[in-house]
């Protein structure tokens, strides 16, 4: 069952050099329960993907320009910002890679998690503090009594980053968008929190967004996932899928540039060299006529550079969902199976399969 | 031709005494290095893994006498520098040169990028005028660069671009040593691929020396011939790339490997063992080995006794009492 459906969404910047066109016409579907992996560099626009569905950018930087974002059938984008802060931290809330920065460093713990609690639950702060407590045991901070008085700088990250968790579970969302949320913390810790998100989803039945740079964490957490590239989605597949096959060129540069410490590189006795990606993103704030990736693609052709190629269902193979079919905006509808259909926008991708064999 | 180590590193100690209070009489002491030892040879790169606060970066700053020892040996080519003065040390600076995390704030944005990358050439006194120029043109396509962004300024390059000039940079004196500070990690994954091929490549060319600091695992596999995890101050294990990724013997180096994430779901870790706990304060550090308070496999003397890094099996040395010299690598028995 789809509870979040985002069509055609697209979020500009104004800025001196011109207009960045951040997110450039992205949609997906969320399904109830499922962990979704949002992947990309820098700049490919997943961040401003979730901030731009919790009606989060800036007004004075930029806005969302076109498409829609609705949530259990309620269109958000036209919401009025009182309307819109019902849904934020109570239906769909949201966890940020620092929490230092988005934690307030002048109220107690217990303080801000009952603030949340008591906005949308409308409850009493003594029923409001009991459930700081129970989110906190939850999240399984140590001395979770004690904790509610103290301040986030007597914390360490780790420890911030499970209040910051139990803050967003704190009125039981449906859908929880984690925006890099362990990329700030040591691989220890990080494995710590990845663990206890997925558990906390079993138990809560949260739908969870996870929006990361690395394919490692994708691969750990995500049922179903879309890689981004220059503010377009450019494919997206079940996480198995994506990885045995990957079918669009920058998926597939990416997997193969990634240095793995789960594999030997060593070819007799040397090093083996990383396949690189050549050249750099191009800028947003210039129209890209065809794929935006063509400038750097080893099998792009003059049509790439002049058309972009819609998403083409990949079906078949050892893991496809090969029923399924998709509207013109490349969605996976929910009969598609589990993890739907797998889509990528290029027009190459039987030589890129091809060359993969 | 056998010939010495490039850098050779004993007991290397540096403590940060802490301003107390007014009143306190007690001086507290960061330990960020605390008794590490090691050499790398010519041509080979050491890798230094840990997580934040494992007094990595310190190393290399301390290493390249950016920060004086507080104690410890520090030999250049043989040559111990540890004590030399800033003159005296001057003609060995040439030999060690740093490649920094951020290339954004380690390049003078007011100084065009062919200046700062001849300006080592003209301190040490190697190249002037048109000779220099020459020289950095040469530089500037060795690493991937065109001669004519001579003329550009920082701001107007990419992250990797800005991570092959100071790449250039530290190359430009022809050093031996290389001490590379998380060189890829500000870098996106397409990028950091050109920046460690680069890097490399170099090294073979130019038979280069590498201390590697980074905490990315990945990374680390893949540039290093040898590697030193570090835990609180001191080197825990220290054996061959090979060795340490399929029969790491320390427990926190095992506790490493199980939490990184892997990129294939195929291999997802359902029920790894994780290491519970975060790292204590440096400040304050365990008593007996660091690691004990999250070690599954304490033992109760792992809280008195200070385990020395020895060579348990040929060229694998560890930190843990509970690995004795010579004895079979067998899986501990967690005790927690």
């Amino acid at each position: 069952m789809t509870i979040l459906q985002v069509r055609d969404l697209k979020t500009q910047f104004f800025t001196r050099d011109g207009v960045v066109r951040a997110v450039d016409g992205v949609s997906f579907d969320l399904n109830a329960g499922e962990t979704l992996g949002i992947v990309g560099e820098s700049g490919c626009g997943k961040s401003v993907t979730a901030l731009s569905i919790l009606r989060l950018i800036p007004a004075q930087a930029g806005r969302i320009v076109g498409g829609s974002v609705t949530f259990e059938g309620t269109e958000l984008t036209s919401l009025s910002e009182s309307e819109m802060r019902k849904v934020r931290g109570h239906s769909i809330s949201m966890i940020f890679q620092e929490p230092m920065t988005s934690l307030n460093p002048v109220l107690t713990v217990g303080t801000q998690i009952a603030e949340n609690v008591v906005q949308h639950w409308g409850v009493g702060w003594r029923e409001a503090r009991d459930r700081a407590r129970e989110v906190l045991e939850l999240v399984r901070l140590s001395d979770p009594k004690r904790r509610l008085d103290e301040y986030p700088h007597q914390l360490s990250g780790g420890m911030r980053q499970r209040v910051m968790i139990a803050m967003a579970l704190s009125c039981d969302p449906k859908v929880l968008i984690a925006d890099e949320p362990t990329t700030a913390l040591d691989v220890t810790i990080q494995a710590q929190i990845l663990d206890l998100m997925l558990e906390l989803k079993e138990k809560i039945g949260a739908a969870i967004i996870m929006i990361t740079h690395d394919l490692g964490v994708i691969a750990e957490t995500a049922q179903r996932v879309i890689v981004m590239y220059a503010g377009r989605k450019v494919e997206e597949a079940s996480v198995e899928d994506l990885f045995a096959r990957p079918a669009h060129p920058y998926t597939r540069g990416l997997m193969r540039a990634i240095p793995r410490l789960d594999l030997d590189a060593e070819e007799a006795g040397r090093r083996a060299r990383l396949d690189e990606i050549p050249g750099i993103v191009p800028v947003l704030t210039q129209a890209i006529p065809g794929c935006a990736f063509a400038s750097r693609c080893a099998f792009a052709t003059d049509r790439c550079r002049v058309e972009p190629p819609p998403l083409f269902e990949q079906g078949g193979g050892a893991f496809g969902a090969a029923h399924s079919h998709h509207d013109g905006a490349g969605i996976a509808h929910a009969h598609d199976g589990p993890t739907g259909p797998h889509l990528a926008a290029c027009w190459h991708t039987d030589r890129v399969l091809e060359a993969a064999a | 031709m056998s010939e010495g180590p490039s850098l050779e590193v004993r007991d290397l100690v540096k403590h940060f005494p802490l301003s107390g209070g007014l009143l306190s009489r007690k001086k507290k002491v960061v330990r960020a290095v605390d008794g590490v030892s090691f050499d790398v040879r010519r041509g080979e790169t050491l890798g230094v893994v840990g997580e934040s606060g494992c007094g990595k970066s310190t190393l290399g700053k301390v290493v390249m006498k950016l920060i004086e020892p507080t104690s410890g040996t520090i030999l250049l080519g043989g040559t111990d520098v540890t004590h030399l003065e800033p003159g005296a040390m001057w003609p060995h600076r040439r030999q060690i040169q740093l490649v920094f995390q951020d290339p954004y704030s380690s390049l003078n944005p007011r100084l065009s990028a062919g200046t700062i990358v001849g300006e080592p050439l003209e301190n040490f006194g190697l190249a002037r005028g048109s000779d220099k120029d020459g020289r950095v043109a040469e530089l500037f396509k060795r690493v991937g660069l065109r001669p004519e962004a001579m003329r550009k300024y920082p701001h107007e390059f990419s992250g990797g671009q800005r991570q092959r000039l100071g790449i250039a940079k530290a190359l430009a004196v022809n050093p031996d040593v290389i001490v590379a500070d998380e060189p890829v990690s500000a870098l996106d994954v397409s990028v950091q691929a050109q920046v460690l091929n680069l890097l490399i490549d170099l090294q073979d060319e130019y038979r280069l020396t590498y201390l590697f600091i980074s905490h990315d695992l990945g990374v680390m596999r893949h540039v290093s011939h040898r590697i030193a995890v570090m835990y609180l101050g001191r080197i825990v294990e220290l054996t061959d790339k090979r060795t340490l990724f399929s029969r790491p013997l320390h427990p926190y180096t095992e506790a490493l490997l199980a939490a990184a994430p892997i990129p294939d779901p195929t291999k997802r870790k359902a029920r790894r063992r994780i290491v519970q706990g975060e790292v204590p304060s440096p400040t304050n550090p365990p008593s007996g080995c660091h690691f004990h308070p999250r070690c599954p496999y304490v033992l109760p003397a792992c809280r008195t006794i200070d385990p020395p890094l020895v060579e348990v099996l040929p060229g694998q040395r560890v930190a843990c009492i509970r690995r004795e010299p010579g004895a079979e690598p067998a899986p501990l028995t967690p005790t927690r």
